[in-house]
């Protein structure tokens, strides 16, 4: 019992001793995170800040010395336009499309990279390509691909006999639209088929075995055990390619520029045009935090769902 | 002998310190100017900096190029930034008011008043395009009347002798070409959304039908029942239905639409007078020396004259008497006649690139008229410029983007998404918002 008293004595000893010393080290994790903290808030959370700020003034930059308080106008004004309305109606059509067409490519194209064999190995490299090329680029390429008047893709159809004369892809409002939709999915497809393929490999071999000696078919075996494998990264790429309708841009303008009429203009382009063509920084801030509300609304939906699913799958 | 020298150094000594010394030789404290510009021949405009530093050695220009497309939204990010705004740059009547009105260009003639004197030697459309509240803003680069342009080559394959006089015609003569099997899309324009011309083109068309946009107090007259817009906008639509006119022109900038005329895929367009050279040029067309200009189809056969100029940014007078003068030194020796009445760059342009002028003692420069000669029409150039030009209608701070505007707006009409009349509505509605604001 006295020895156990006796270090116990020494053990408080000693942390009186620290005491000091210990404050010290307590503060020394938050020293050491404050350049970083300090370098997201002026990237990060000044800017948030700034941009909520304009969003409740009137700021047009015609007019550098009027800048009243407006309030909630600005996203007024935006929720009853016709215009963003249509952009909005575009956008969601948009994010359809690439979420449905992008997930297929993904899975389709991982079954096939999955696949034994030398050309999937070659496959697996070489389908990456157009993923590593930048969004600009890939537009420009598809640009000229599409031109009415000697793209390739109309010299390809018309040498088929598919078409008698040129068709103009992106001067048609309604081709124009999927134009977009195919380079999208050309651009980012890849790497769904990259997660997808990855997610493949880990199933293992012995669940198909069983299930064929059950007398399952390919479709039984592939709606049974690879689906439900496939179904997180499935929502993933959901919640990534929602993200992505919502903020493409890059693509419309360099292949559309929003047209022909507004058959292009998606809320991205629209916040653009009211900023840069239009001049107005507090209604293109405005645009910016509902198309954040809305794709944070989306991703939200989506990790309820995704975590629904880990518990079904533990 | 030791006396002697001594007297000798004396002397010398004596001179050197009662002669005044050499006053020091002032030089001209270097002055800098940040030079921006939309890219076209940026080895030209190089050359020109360099001879025009050969002769003002105290100004280091440095030459910044924008896209064409992009120019005006990166002149305007950089003016509200301040830390890349340009101290000369070019502008086009197009933007000038929004510009002046946001205090980023100043008027020239409140710091040289000399630019008054000269203005009286430019167009009058080229003088009213760079003016705002009755100041002159800047010193022309290029200015030039939008110009119908026909291929006198296919239209006499399709038996047709003359260019047509009004857009009915047009329509007739694009149909029997179409017909004969000559050029699957007769007609094409440059009316992307991107591009600024666009809206000079349909202008134009306006004008050319004897139609108004505004009245002198700048309400929209366009939206009026049967107005020469609504009765252009339904041509279009109807030139797209009949598939006369290339789909593609939705897309097109004013290049792209003259690429598809220069490799004979195109019959009729419209653009600027002066880029009739690269189309006779044989380098660059093959159907070269075949291709006219003729006054613009309709009952007044008017157009616009568009002028694009440098302007001076606001810092300029901040920075002082060195700068002022400088900047000066810069504008007129490349917008106007310069310090020998040679018109150095203005001059230039028209012989090299064939680029249209306001500077009107040009007309009589005999290597110019020779050079014009191999390409255009010379004396049907000068007489739409002269008579049929007119600046457009509607320049306020807020045209500029009532025309980014415009631009989806019509284009949605052309397609038949809504009716001429819709369109018109919209586009007054548009421009009375703008206004109020």
């Amino acid at each position: 019992m006295g020895e156990v008293s006796k270090s116990v004595s020494a053990s408080a000893q000693r942390l009186g001793r620290l005491s000091r010393p210990r404050r010290a080290v307590s503060a020394y994790p938050y020293l050491s995170i404050l350049p970083a903290l300090l370098i997201i808030a002026l990237v990060s959370v000044y800017p948030l800040f700034f941009a909520l700020d304009l969003s409740l003034h009137r700021n047009v930059l015609t007019e550098p010395l009027s800048h009243p308080y407006v309030g909630l106008q600005n996203f007024a004004e935006t929720f009853g336009s016709y215009y963003f309305l249509r952009a909005l109606g575009r956008t969601l059509q948009f994010t359809a499309l690439i979420i449905a067409g992008t997930i297929c490519y993904g899975v389709a194209v991982g079954l096939y990279l999955n696949r034994p064999g030398r050309l999937p190995g070659i496959a697996r490299v070489a389908i990456l390509l157009p993923w590593a090329i930048p969004t600009v680029m890939a537009a420009i390429i598809w640009r000229w691909i599409f031109n009415g008047t000697y793209g390739a893709l109309n010299a390809v159809l018309a040498e088929a006999g598919l078409i008698s004369s040129y068709v103009s892809w992106l001067g048609s409002p309604t081709l124009a639209p999927l134009t977009l939709v195919v380079t999208h999915i050309w651009k980012w497809g890849p790497l769904a088929a990259i997660m997808c393929l990855a997610t493949l490999q880990v199933i293992p071999r012995d669940l198909y075995e069983a299930a064929t000696i059950d007398g399952g078919g390919r479709w039984a075996a592939f709606r049974h055990i690879t689906l439900p494998f496939l179904r997180p990264t499935v929502l993933l790429l959901l919640i990534l390619e929602t993200i992505g309708g919502f903020v493409t841009f890059d693509l419309i303008y360099v292949l559309t520029g929003g047209g022909p009429a507004d058959a292009t203009t998606m809320l991205a382009w629209f916040a653009y045009a009211e900023i840069f063509r239009f001049l107005n920084l507090g209604k293109g801030a405005a645009m910016a935090f509902i198309i954040a509300a809305i794709t944070f609304g989306l991703a939200l939906i989506y990790v309820r769902l995704l975590r629904s699913e880990e518990m079904y799958a533990g | 002998m030791k006396g002697r020298l001594l007297a000798c150094l004396a002397v010398l000594f004596l001179t050197v310190n009662t002669i005044p010394p050499l006053p020091a030789v002032q030089a001209a404290p270097q002055v800098s100017l940040n030079f921006m510009v939309w890219t076209f021949a940026i080895d030209t405009i190089n050359d020109n900096i360099k001879k025009f530093q050969q002769r003002h050695p105290n100004v280091n220009v440095r030459l910044v190029d924008y896209n064409w497309g992009q120019y005006p939204d990166t002149i305007i990010a950089n003016f509200v930034s301040g830390s890349n705004a340009p101290d000369v740059l070019y502008s086009s009547d197009h933007w000038l008011q929004q510009w002046a009105a946001a205090g980023w260009i100043v008027p020239l003639d409140d710091y040289f008043p000399q630019i008054t004197q000269m203005a009286k030697t430019f167009s009058k459309y080229a003088v009213e395009g760079m003016s705002y509240n009755g100041k002159i803003y800047g010193l022309p680069y290029y200015a030039d009347p939008m110009a119908f342009f026909y291929n006198d080559a296919i239209l006499k394959k399709a038996g047709i002798t003359k260019p047509p006089a009004t857009w009915e015609e047009l329509l007739q003569q694009a149909r029997t070409i179409k017909q004969k099997g000559l050029v699957q899309y007769p007609i094409g324009f440059g009316f992307s959304q991107q591009e600024p011309f666009s809206i000079e083109v349909f202008i134009s068309m306006v004008y050319s039908r004897g139609g108004n946009l505004f009245d002198k107090d700048q309400n929209p007259v366009f939206n009026r029942p049967g107005s020469a817009l609504v009765q252009t906008i339904a041509w279009i639509r109807d030139a797209m239905r009949a598939g006369v006119m290339h789909p593609e022109s939705l897309q097109w900038d004013g290049v792209q639409a003259g690429n598809a005329m220069r490799a004979g895929q195109q019959v009729f367009s419209i653009s600027r007078a002066s880029a009739l050279a690269s189309f006779n040029d044989p380098k660059q067309a093959k159907d070269a020396g075949h291709f006219k200009i003729a006054l613009m189809p309709g009952s007044t056969h008017e157009t616009v004259g568009f002028v694009r100029f440098y302007a001076m940014s606001s810092q300029v007078p901040k920075r002082g008497k060195e700068a002022l003068e400088a900047a000066w030194n810069f504008l007129n020796y490349f917008g106007g006649p310069g310090a020998d009445n040679s018109y150095p760059v203005v001059r230039r342009w028209a012989l090299d690139f064939g680029l249209g002028f306001a500077q009107e003692p040009l007309f009589k420069d005999k290597d110019i008229l020779a050079s014009f000669g191999k390409w255009v029409d010379v004396p049907l150039l000068q007489r739409i410029g002269s008579r049929y030009a007119r600046v457009k209608q509607g320049l306020t701070p807020w045209f500029a983007q009532w025309d980014v505007f415009a631009r989806a707006e019509l284009q949605r009409a052309y397609l038949g998404q809504i009716t001429p009349d819709q369109a018109a509505a919209n586009l007054a509605a548009k421009w009375n918002e703008l206004r109020r604001k």
